[in-house]
């Protein structure tokens, strides 16, 4: 590619990004999920022990994962989520709720996965999936089999209708039970329960004796693959106990966050000022880079939020702000160099040229090392300052962006048909002028 | 007009002094009086009331007491700048502390949704100063391996030697002016050394271009024209990486300050490091190898019979 070319495709690429991101972000408000220290609710890490001597596993973790994603649903809550955090924790945020301690009561509990019959649960409502019953609506008596007799569960293919179906097993005690409730009830609904939530209601067929059960009716793949879930694993295999309970109001977080973004933004202005005041013009087309910067770095969390990637947290904030200084080091890299190969006597062109590409040679490996390190802190560390480690890294990749496409290739433009007219502009004087 | 040049390789021993005597300080006081956890060290909770005109701290403690906290005479109350109170207490029953919170703020009748209220198990700033520590140490490794393969090993050893002078110099402010240590301080801490290896990296860069054809002066006499030559970068990158991050300290909240002063700390530690420490050990190192001894010999006495 020729360079005249080349400027061209650099110009028009970083343009084309800047509109999209515009696109993506725009409105900010709606555009970048706002993380729970911002927009108020209750947010747990929990942290497991192992059960007796059972050992804490990967399994047994991304089982208990699987169940608390159910019950945080099951709390009715929008944009609840449950994330593993380190080996052994789990993050749970519960957005816009008030009242940790039950939410607390519900998601630590071990859980309890009770078999009933339809007619021994006194009840009004229509029991379908999801439903909650009143406690006290079936007594411990009326339980069929418990969870604890599940010995395991998976998604089949019922072989008569090829649709998903559930496969269970019960261990021996459970078996013996089944074998005898299911001899005498054919025909009867059998309800299963998590914590009072039915899970599935299901009909006898015939009579299971040999505990190796199959449930079938008109599940999707999805729904077989949950019930499977919560059947193998209806008692947590682990002991959680909250290590961090944040409640944050909604009003603190929205005054947090204005504090931050002024800041923020008084920081850019003066930034902006500074550079004006050395450099010059090139002060002005630092702010056009800074400002294509903020546009790629807001595009980016927008599109990461729209993934469910991505929250806006206070830490996050901090990193926001830490990456204009960022942004505005790789401008003052390009700048000084080029004006430093102008003083050794090349010309503007020439200077423009070889400079820009020491210039982002050195941006880039600076940018690296501190990337390096943010990923590293992505990676192994816990806790809230995750968002911290995510947002300088986007930050550090937006900025090595807008240097190789947008301020090199303006440099190089001024360089061939501006600064030879009017190099008092940029802080030079003619020829073999200086600053 | 030529730019002024600095002698900063002459001055090393004045840098190392310095750095010596804030490290020497820092470490006493360390030893002497420590750090000053947060709660997520120890566990415990921290509840904010957001309060209405008249509402006094020991209104709060009483009504404290009443709600059933434990330590209520000993939970610190504090006053932040925005007429908010900040109350420390050692309750880790998270269940047990949002009912006191609730409890509290209908009996003062407070606006209840401007409350936030964090409660910390023990143990969980065990976790996460190891997950710390871990992090630090995956990161000065795979700082180590870059630096070798993009420059050389002696510079990223050097790098990280600056790396952790910067380290000892920010828990040390930490501890002389009993800052709080926080996860997010740590945190920030993490950041700062992959950030402050910024400078320290355009001055190798600068290091490396210069030496490739070296044959009329000293490496050491080089190492100095080039951090002369990166000056103004070195001075202006500075300024503006630390104009956002003191807004910040200025004007952000509690958690952003937390943040800010880490990053003040860290950046003000790393900028002067980059030269002070890094380009100076580098250079001595250098001028060990034959190569630059006999280049040495030739051109420092040149210069002590021109003087």
């Amino acid at each position: 590619m020729d360079p005249k070319t080349r400027n061209v495709v650099a110009l028009v690429t970083i343009i084309a990004l800047v509109a999209v991101s515009w696109w993506l972000f725009w409105p900010l408000d709606t555009k970048i999920t706002q993380g729970l220290d911002i927009k108020g609710g209750v947010q747990v890490i929990l942290t497991a022990k192992p059960i007796g001597n059972i050992p804490l596993t990967e399994d047994a973790m991304s089982r208990t994962e699987a169940i608390l994603t159910e019950r945080v649903n099951g709390l009715g809550v929008s944009e609840a989520s449950v994330q593993r955090q380190g080996s052994d924790s789990l993050l749970v945020q519960l957005p816009g709720i008030k009242n940790s301690a039950e939410a607390l009561k519900a998601l630590g509990s071990t859980g309890r996965l009770d078999f009933v019959d339809l007619r021994s649960i006194d009840t009004s409502e229509n029991l379908t999936y999801g439903v909650k019953v009143p406690a006290g609506s079936y007594d411990a008596s009326s339980v069929v089999v418990a969870g604890s007799n599940v010995k395991s569960a998976g998604v089949t293919v019922d072989t008569q209708t090829n649709q998903p179906a559930v496969s269970l097993e019960f261990d021996k005690a459970g078996a013996s039970k089944w074998g005898a409730y299911t001899t005498a009830n054919v025909r009867q609904y059998i309800v299963i329960l998590l914590d009072n939530v039915v899970q599935s209601v299901a009909q006898i067929r015939e009579p299971i004796t040999d505990g190796s059960t199959q449930i079938s009716g008109s599940f999707t793949a999805e729904e077989a693959k949950r019930l499977a879930a919560v059947l193998q694993a209806g008692a947590l295999p682990v002991e959680l106990t909250p290590s961090s309970t944040q409640i944050v109001g909604p009003t603190l977080g929205g005054e947090s966050l204005r504090q931050g973004l002024l800041a923020g933004l008084i920081g850019l202005g003066l930034v902006a000022l500074f550079m004006l005041a050395y450099y010059r013009g090139f002060g002005i087309l630092s702010w056009l880079s800074l400002g294509m910067y903020v546009s790629l770095l807001f595009g980016v969390v927008a599109l990461l939020s729209r993934l469910g990637a991505y929250a806006l947290t206070l830490p996050g904030i901090a990193g926001l702000v830490l990456t204009v200084g960022l942004a505005a080091d790789s401008s003052i890299l390009i700048f000084e160099r080029f004006k430093e190969e102008v003083r050794m006597g090349k010309t503007y062109r020439t200077a423009a040229k070889s400079g820009t590409r020491h210039a982002i040679g050195t941006s880039v490996d600076a940018d690296l090392v501190t990337f390096v390190s943010a990923l590293a802190l992505f990676v192994f560390a816990i806790g809230p300052v995750k968002g911290f480690a995510l947002t300088l890294m986007l930050g550090i990749v937006c900025d090595l962006t807008v240097a190789i496409l947008f301020t090199r290739t303006v440099v190089v433009l001024l360089a061939e048909n501006v600064i030879p007219k009017a190099p008092q502009l940029f802080g030079l004087k003619g020829g073999d002028g200086d600053a | 007009m030529r730019r002024p040049t600095i002698d900063f390789m002459g001055r090393r021993n004045w840098f190392f002094a310095v750095s010596g005597i804030i490290i020497a300080i820092g470490l006493v006081s360390l030893f002497t009086r420590g750090l000053v956890f947060g709660i997520e060290f120890q566990g415990g909770t921290v509840m904010t009331f957001e309060a209405q005109s008249g509402t006094t701290a020991e209104d709060i403690r009483v009504s404290l007491q009443k709600a059933g906290v434990a330590d209520a005479r000993n939970a610190t109350i504090q006053t932040t700048q925005d007429g908010a109170f900040l109350v420390r207490t050692s309750e880790a029953d998270p269940t047990k502390a949002a009912e006191a919170f609730r409890a509290v703020v209908s009996d003062l009748k407070l606006p209840e949704q401007d409350v936030t209220v964090t409660t910390i198990g023990p143990g969980w700033g065990r976790s996460v100063t190891n997950a710390a520590l871990l992090a630090l140490a995956v990161s000065i490794i795979a700082i180590l391996i870059y630096i070798s393969l993009r420059f050389e090993y002696k510079m990223s050893a050097t790098a990280v030697l600056a790396l952790l002078h910067d380290t000892l110099i920010v828990l040390g402010v930490y501890s002389l002016f009993g800052r709080e240590v926080t996860p997010n301080t740590m945190a920030a801490l993490l950041t700062i050394l992959g950030y402050s290896l910024y400078d320290t990296i355009v001055v190798f860069h600068r290091i490396r271009e210069n030496s490739r054809n070296l044959q009329k002066q000293s490496f050491m006499q080089m190492a100095n024209e080039s951090i002369n030559q990166v000056f103004m970068r070195w001075i202006n990158t500075g300024l503006t990486s630390i104009i956002p991050v003191l807004c910040l300290l200025l004007l952000g909240g509690q958690t952003l300050k937390d943040f800010a002063f880490a990053l003040t700390v860290g950046m003000l530690s790393g900028a002067y490091s980059s030269v002070g420490i890094a380009s100076t050990v580098y250079a001595l190192w250098k001028e060990r190898e034959p190569k630059f001894q006999a280049l040495k010999k030739k051109f420092e006495k040149e210069t002590a019979k021109a003087s």
